[in-house]
């Protein structure tokens, strides 16, 4: 359970530091555009896991050229989310594509949870999940309602 | 990987565009959403097996060739050099790798769904004050109670998804 908590603090911490670079890199693409500030992201990102990597990552029996191939297909998801928004944000406007693209996270979410997909493990769909689903829609009803009003 | 930007849910106003339009936009949305969630069921696995480092890198690996070539391709770009823009705005790349270790270290151990769900509530949370503070730049919006009232539920989901 203690794990857990810190777990957990961790990964809301990450989330935190995504909005940071979610404010940072929206400055920098009015100025640069989407291509050139995501591009600039992923190299400074690439570069410095790259030396990570080189200095401390421990040596695994199992190398990134040996597992399957589609295992290493994450990225793609990554730009053609990148490409979508960029599509569909000035058209359906930020707060409704936000909410668009929680749905689409949180419902896959639990659909790799509950069968086990990709090779992860299986976690059955609860009543408690199912709530917190319904909290979570309403979070974003709320959201989307004082954006619309500040907007 | 959500590099640019997910939850910015800030103040662009849509333009006109036909409902017809808008529906289909959508589903397209929705299912980019669902991308995100793969490439997290995808990492976990991976991380485990070759090393989260390595799986963090190959994300941006391949993440910066892709745009490369479309960047290469889609012709000239406005707008002014890398060397010619303040410092800190040039700082986004060193956050994004830190988000995908993560990652990958968190969902073997608490699920694609939490992950996600613990991932949201700190960024609502964090960009409610960067939006309240106008930090970074960001045009000031003040916190009202439907936004406190968003990220209570959303610390309540993560309470119930913690427990359940």
């Amino acid at each position: 359970m203690m794990n857990l908590i810190i777990l957990l603090s961790v990964v809301v911490a990450a989330g935190a530091v995504l909005s940071v670079q979610a404010a940072i890199n929206g400055r920098l693409g009015e100025t640069v555009g989407v291509l050139r500030s995501s591009l600039l992201t992923f190299v400074v990102g690439a570069v410095s896991t790259g030396l990570l990597v080189l200095f401390f990552e421990p040596a695994h029996a199992v190398s990134l050229l040996d597992v399957p191939k589609w295992q290493l297909g994450g990225a793609l998801f990554g730009v053609v989310y990148m490409v979508v928004m960029v599509a569909a944000v000035p058209r359906v406007g930020t707060a409704v594509a936000t909410v668009a693209v929680i749905v689409g996270q949180l419902g896959m979410g639990l659909l790799i949870d509950q069968f086990g997909w990709l090779g992860n493990p299986a976690i059955e769909l609860s009543s408690s999940r199912l709530l917190a689903m319904v909290c979570l829609g309403l979070a974003l009803v709320f959201m989307y309602r004082s954006s619309v009003r500040q907007g | 990987m959500q590099s640019s930007s997910t939850l910015e849910v800030g103040a662009v106003p849509a333009t006109a565009v036909s409902p017809g339009l808008r529906l289909l936009l959508l589903p397209l949305v929705i299912l980019a959403g669902m991308g995100l969630s793969v490439e997290a069921g995808l990492l976990g696995p991976l991380g485990g097996q070759v090393g989260h480092l390595w799986a963090t890198l190959s994300i941006f690996g391949v993440g910066s060739a892709i745009l490369f070539l479309l960047l290469l391709f889609s012709g000239p770009q406005r707008g002014p050099a890398f060397s010619q823009l303040p410092r800190w705005q040039l700082i986004g790349g060193f956050l994004g790798p830190m988000y995908v270790v993560v990652l990958t270290l968190a969902t073997p151990h608490i699920g694609i769904a939490m992950t996600m769900i613990a991932i949201l509530s700190g960024q609502v949370g964090k960009s409610v004050l960067i939006d309240h503070f106008g930090w970074f730049g960001a045009t000031r919006k003040k916190i009202n109670a439907e936004r406190w009232l968003a990220l209570l539920l959303i610390v309540a989901a993560l309470v119930l998804i913690a427990r359940g």
